[in-house]
C-alpha cells in the first residue's frame, strides 16, 4: 500500500539500476554542462601554451603540438607588456582592500547581528541598498573627490575605492556569519568577565574565521576584478593594475598576440580561482544567510 | 497566603527597601560605533558621490574643467527624453542584455542543479566541474571569449565551420545582433555557476520528510518537481535573480573588454554609455543626468523585488 | 554572605506583555533553589535577570545587601552553565576553563592548580587538552561544571543544564551537581522544567507559571500543600487528579460529592471550609492515596471514588490506572498484582483526610 517507490533519490548514476529515459537526459544534460564549462578553460590553457607562431594562426589547432613556455617567459622575463607591475600592483591594493574591508565589515556585521540600537535596522538597509547603486554613476563624483584629495594615481585612491565597494556586501555576510554564533558563547564570556571588545575578539572572531576568510576573499574578488576604478582613478602605467593594464596591451583591432593574451588570462585566473575554490562553500551559506535574514 | 514570600530561614539583614524605581531601565542607545567605520567610509565615498552626482547633473560639468561648471537647470534631463536616442537605445540593450543574461543563467542553472542533484561522494566532483566558470575572473572571461569570437581565428567559427553550422565566418564583434548575442553567451558562461549553486543549496534544505511523505503519496517526477521542489526554491530564485540583475544592470569589465560598447552602440549598455559620456567625451553633467535616472529605474526595481521576498510566505 | 533578593521584578520585552510580575523571592546563602515551571513560565528570564544578562524593567536584585541592578555580569562574582553549555569552541577544555580566570590576572601557577582541581572533581583530567567537539554530550556538560566551579563563584546559576542529556546521563549528572554543590557551597539558582529535577535537588523550589512565582517552599511543603492547583497538577507523577464536586453539609462534617464520588472531610477539614452547602469545589487527589476496594461491602465512613478503568500502565513493581469518573480522569497507583482490566468499573479508597480542596474560580488551595 505504501510501498516506496523507485529510490530516485538513491541511486547515483553510480549504480544505474534501470536505465530511463529520464536518466539518460540527466547524464546528458550534465557531460554537456561539464563540455561547456571546460571547454573555453581548455582553450585558454592551450592557447597560452602554444608557440607564439601556432597561437596567431587563423586555423588554431585543438591540441597544442609543441608545448612551449615562450608565452609566459614573455609575459614574466622578457616583459614587453610590464606584466609584472600590473600583477604586483594588482596583489598590492586587492590585499590591502581585503584586509580593511574584512575589519570594517566585520565591526558592522557584528553589530547589526548582535547589539539592539535604535538606527540599526534603517542603517543596515541603507548600507544593503548601497550594494545595488552602479558603481558608474559616482565614478565622475568619486574622480572629481580624489582629484581634489590629491589621491588620483594612488594606491590609497584605489583601496579607498575598492573597500567602499565591498563593505555593504561583506558586512551582510558577516552578519550572516555572526548570526550562526550561539549568543551563548558570548553571554558566558561576559559571565567570565570580559568586555564587548574582548568578547568580539577573544570568542566571536575565533569561531567565524570560515566567515572573515569568505569575506576576504569576496572583496579580493571583486578588486581583482575591477576594471572602471583604476581605468579612471589610475592613468600613470606604474601604477596601474592587471584588468585595464591587460585591456590596453591586448585588446584592439591589431592584437594577434593570442598566446600572449591567454597567458597573462591564465595568470590572472590563478589567484583568484585558488582562493575562489578555498571559500567556495562557505560563500553560497554566507550569502544566503545574510541576505535572507536581512532586510 | 504562603505565595511568593515563602518563608525565607535566613534573609541577612534583609536589604532596605526604598521605593525607588530601579534605574536598570537602560536606554537603547541609537546608535553603535561598531558600525560608524562602515558607515563613514560608505557616506564619504558613495554617499557624497551621489548627491554630488545629483547636482552634477544640473550642470554642464566638464571632467577637463570641473571647475568652471554653470548650472543649466533641467537642460540635460530635458536633452535626454526629447533629444537622445542613444539614451533610450542603451535602456533598451541594458534591459535585452540583463534579462535575456539572468534568465538563461537561472534556467540552466537549475537544470543542472536538478540534474546533479543526487549526485553522491565522489561523483560530486562533476558539479564542481561546473562550478569552474565562476572561479574565472570576469576580465579574463572577457579576453576568453573576445578571443574565441574573433571572425578570423576564433574557435567559435572554426568549431561551427568544421561542423558544417555555418558556411562564412560569422562576424560575432563586427555587427550589432551578434556582439550582443557574443557578450550575453559570456556573460551566461560566466554566472550560470552563480544559479548552480544558489538552487543546490536550496534543494539541499527541502526536508527529507517532505521528500518521503511525497513519495508515500506516490508523487510522479514531475509532481514530484512541480509541486515539491519548486516552491522551496522560489526564494533563492527571487533571491538570486535579484542580486544578478543587479549585478548585470551594473556590469562594466564583460561588455566594456569584448566591445567597449559597439559596434556603434550596438551593445552600449547605460554603464557604458555613463563611462564614455563622462571619461571619453567628458560630459560629467549629463552623464551625471543619465546616471541618476538610471539610479531611480535601479531603485524602484530593487524595491519591487523586496516586497516579492518579503510578502514571500516563509 | 551571597544571599539573594529579589525585590518587585517586573520584565516586559519592549513593548509588549510582562513576561514576568510582581516577583519576589529570598534565597539564602549556600541554599540550592531550584525554579521550575513549563516552558514560557517566565523561569529563564527570572534567572538571567539574576545574573545580570537582561535587566529588569522594574523591581531590584540584591546579593547580601548589595543592589545589583546596574552591576555588570562580570563583576556580580556569578558563574553560569548554560542550556547548550555555550563552551568556547576554539579553545581546549584546558583554556575554556581558565579563560575567566586569567581575565582576572591570577598568576599562572594559580590557575593551572584551579583548573586541575576542578577537572579532578568532575573526573575530566584525561580530556583538558580536547576541544568541545571531540566530548560528549555528557562530557561538555562537565566541561561547562568545570568552568563554572573554578571561578569559585558566590552564586552558581544553572539554565537547564541537562535537558541536552540522555534520561540516563541526566541521573547521573543529577548526582553530581549535587555533589559540587556541597562542595563549593555557593548560593545556587538551578532552572527546569523537570518536576522531578526540582523534587529530588532542590533545598527549595519556586514553581513559576505565566510569568508569576506561584508557591515557594521545600519539596515536601510543595507537594502536600500546594496552594493553588497549577502547583498541586504540576509537581508529583502521575499527577493529582481533578474531581468537580460539591460540598455537602452534614452536620459538623462535610463531604465533597458528585456521581459515584464521595470524599469525607475531617473535622478539622470540615471546619477549615468556609463555603456553604451545595458549593461547587475542585477536589484533588494524588494517585498514591487511591486503594482499590470492593465495591459492595464499603465502609460507609470510608472515601470512595467509583469509576471505569481506561487504561492499565504496568510499571513493574506497580501499575497505574486511569480511571474515568463521570468524565474526568484520576489516576491511581496500586500493586502490580491487583488485577484490572480495561473497561472494569473499580472502586477506590481514598485516605482520610487525604484529599485536597481548590476553588473552581481562582484555583486557590482551600484548605
Amino acid at each position: 500500500m505504501t510501498a516506496v517507490a523507485a529510490p530516485v533519490r538513491l541511486a547515483g548514476p553510480g549504480r544505474l539500476r534501470r536505465w530511463r529515459p529520464g536518466r539518460a537526459a540527466v547524464v546528458a544534460l550534465i557531460l554537456v554542462g561539464i563540455a561547456v564549462a571546460l571547454a573555453p578553460v581548455y582553450w585558454m590553457l592551450a592557447t597560452s601554451l602554444k608557440t607564439p607562431f601556432a597561437a596567431t594562426s587563423l586555423t588554431p589547432s585543438y591540441f597544442p603540438h609543441h608545448l612551449s613556455m615562450s608565452n609566459y617567459n614573455e609575459l614574466l622575463v622578457k616583459g614587453v607588456v610590464p606584466f609584472k607591475t600590473y600583477l604586483a600592483n594588482s596583489v598590492l591594493t586587492s590585499v590591502i582592500a581585503s584586509v580593511v574591508a574584512v575589519v570594517i565589515s566585520a565591526l558592522a556585521g557584528y553589530s547589526f547581528s548582535r547589539s539592539r540600537w535604535r538606527l540599526r535596522g534603517p542603517t543596515s538597509v541603507a548600507v544593503l541598498a548601497t550594494q545595488m547603486l552602479p558603481l558608474v554613476v559616482f565614478v565622475g563624483p568619486l574622480y572629481l573627490l580624489l582629484l581634489d584629495a590629491h589621491l588620483l594615481n594612488t594606491y590609497t585612491g584605489l583601496v579607498i575605492g575598492y573597500t567602499s565597494f565591498a563593505i555593504p556586501f561583506g558586512s551582510w555576510l558577516m552578519k550572516g556569519f555572526f548570526d550562526s554564533v550561539p549568543v551563548e558563547l558570548e553571554e558566558a564570556a561576559r559571565v567570565d568577565g570580559y568586555g564587548r571588545l574582548s568578547i568580539l575578539f577573544r570568542v566571536v572572531i575565533p569561531t567565524v574565521i570560515p566567515g572573515l576568510l569568505t569575506t576576504g576573499v569576496f572583496v579580493f574578488i571583486n578588486s581583482w576584478n575591477n576594471l572602471l576604478y583604476p581605468l579612471t582613478l589610475i592613468t600613470n602605467n606604474s601604477h596601474q593594475t592587471l584588468p585595464p593594464g591587460l585591456l590596453d596591451s591586448f585588446v584592439g583591432e591589431f592584437n594577434t598576440d593570442w598566446g600572449g593574451m591567454m597567458a597573462a588570462a591564465v595568470l590572472t585566473t590563478i589567484p583568484l580561482a585558488v582562493a575562489f575554490f578555498a571559500v567556495q562553500r562557505y560563500m553560497v551559506r554566507g550569502m544566503t544567510a545574510g541576505a535572507l535574514a536581512g532586510t | 497566603m504562603a505565595v511568593a514570600s515563602a518563608p525565607a530561614p535566613t534573609v541577612s539583614g534583609g536589604p532596605s527597601l526604598p521605593a525607588r524605581r530601579a534605574r536598570s531601565r537602560r536606554r537603547t542607545p541609537v546608535f553603535d560605533w561598531m558600525a560608524l567605520p562602515a558607515v563613514i567610509v560608505l557616506a564619504g565615498v558613495i554617499g557624497y558621490p551621489i548627491v554630488r552626482a545629483v547636482q552634477l547633473s544640473f550642470t554642464n560639468s566638464n571632467l577637463l574643467s570641473a571647475g568652471a561648471a554653470k548650472s543649466v537647470g533641467l537642460q540635460n534631463y530635458k536633452t535626454l527624453f526629447t533629444n537622445d536616442p542613444v539614451f533610450w537605445q542603451a535602456l533598451e540593450h541594458t534591459a535585452v542584455y540583463t534579462f535575456v543574461s539572468v534568465a538563461a543563467a537561472a534556467l540552466i542553472g537549475l537544470a543542472l542543479a536538478l540534474a546533479t542533484e543526487n549526485l553522491g561522494g565522489a561523483w560530486r566532483i562533476l558539479r564542481t566541474l561546473m562550478l569552474t566558470p565562476w572561479g574565472v575572473p570576469v576580465i579574463v572571461v572577457a579576453f576568453l571569449f573576445y578571443y574565441m569570437f574573433q571572425d578570423r581565428g576564433g574557435v567559435v567559427n572554426q568549431a561551427l565551420t568544421s561542423l558544417g553550422i555555418i558556411h562564412t565566418p560569422i562576424l560575432w564583434l563586427g555587427t550589432g545582433k551578434w556582439a550582443m548575442i557574443a557578450v550575453i553567451i559570456a556573460n551566461v558562461w560566466s554566472t550560470t555557476p552563480f544559479f548552480l549553486l544558489m538552487f543546490t543549496a536550496a534543494l539541499a534544505s527541502v526536508p527529507n520528510e517532505v521528500i518521503e511523505a511525497a513519495r508515500v503519496d506516490r508523487a510522479g517526477p514531475m509532481a514530484m518537481l512541480t509541486r515539491i521542489k519548486l516552491p522551496y526554491l522560489r526564494n533563492a530564485a527571487v533571491l538570486g535573480s535579484l542580486l544578478m540583475v543587479i549585478q548585470n544592470f551594473n556590469n562594466f569589465p564583460l561588455i566594456y573588454s569584448m566591445t567597449k560598447g559597439g559596434p556603434v552602440y550596438s551593445t552600449t549598455t547605460l554603464v557604458i554609455y555613463v563611462y564614455q559620456l563622462a571619461f571619453d567625451q567628458f560630459h560629467l553633467g549629463f552623464a551625471s543626468a543619465v546616471g541618476v535616472i538610471w539610479l531611480i529605474i535601479l531603485l524602484v526595481f530593487a524595491g519591487l523585488f523586496i516586497r516579492l521576498m518579503r510578502t514571500n510566505p516563509a | 554572605m551571597a544571599s539573594i533578593s529579589v525585590r518587585d521584578v517586573e520584565k516586559r520585552f519592549g513593548n509588549g506583555p510582562a513576561v514576568l510580575r510582581e516577583c519576589n523571592l529570598d534565597i539564602a546563602d549556600h541554599e540550592f533553589l531550584v525554579l521550575v515551571g513549563p516552558s514560557g513560565s517566565g523561569k529563564t528570564t527570572l534567572l538571567r535577570i539574576i545574573a545580570g544578562l537582561e535587566a529588569a524593567t522594574s523591581g531590584e536584585i540584591y546579593f547580601g545587601d548589595r543592589l545589583v541592578n546596574d552591576v555588570d555580569v562580570g563583576d556580580r562574582d556569578i558563574a553560569m552553565v548554560f542550556q547548550n553549555y555555550g563552551l568556547y569552541p576554539h579553545m581546549t577544555v584546558r583554556n575554556n576553563m581558565a579563560f575567566g580566570l586569567r581575565r582576572r590576572k591570577l598568576p599562572k601557577d594559580a590557575i593551572d592548580q584551579k583548573v586541575r582541581e576542578a577537572a579532578t572533581m568532575l573526573g575530566i583530567e584525561n580530556l583538558l587538552d580536547r576541544r568541545p567537539r571531540q566530548l560528549s554530550g555528557g562530557q561538555r556538560q562537565r566541561v561547562a561544571l568545570g568552568r563554572a566551579i573554578v571561578r569559585d563563584p558566590a552564586v552558581f546559576l544553572l539554565d537547564e543544564p541537562l535537558s541536552n542529556l540522555d534520561a540516563h546521563l541526566r541521573l547521573q549528572m543529577r548526582t553530581e551537581i549535587l555533589r559540587v554543590h556541597r562542595a563549593v557551597t555557593a548560593t545556587t539558582v538551578y532552572v527546569t522544567h523537570d518536576q522531578v529535577e526540582a523534587m529530588t535537588m532542590g533545598d527549595r523550589i519556586a514553581v513559576m507559571n505565566n510569568g508569576l512565582i506561584q508557591q515557594v517552599g521545600t519539596p515536601e511543603e510543595l507537594y502536600d500543600r500546594p496552594v493553588n492547583r497549577f502547583v498541586a497538577g504540576f509537581i508529583g507523577t502521575p499527577a493529582m487528579g481533578f474531581l468537580t464536586c460539591s460540598v455537602n453539609r452534614n452536620g459538623d462534617r462535610a463531604e465533597l460529592v458528585r456521581d459515584g464520588v464521595c470524599l469525607r472531610l475531617t473535622e478539622e477539614q470540615s471546619r477549615k471550609l468556609t463555603l456553604p452547602h451545595g458549593a461547587a469545589v475542585v477536589a484533588g487527589v494524588r494517585p498514591e492515596n487511591l486503594r482499590p476496594v470492593s465495591a459492595d461491602g464499603a465502609d460507609p465512613e470510608l472515601s470512595v471514588v467509583k469509576g471505569a478503568i481506561e487504561v492499565v500502565e504496568p510499571l513493574g513493581p506497580e501499575q497505574h490506572l486511569v480511571v474515568d469518573v463521570g468524565g474526568e480522569m484520576v489516576t491511581a497507583r496500586v500493586d502490580r498484582d491487583v488485577a484490572a482490566r480495561r473497561g472494569e468499573k473499580v472502586s477506590l479508597a481514598v485516605g482520610a483526610g487525604r484529599a485536597h480542596v481548590f476553588s473552581i474560580d481562582s484555583g486557590e488551595a482551600l484548605l
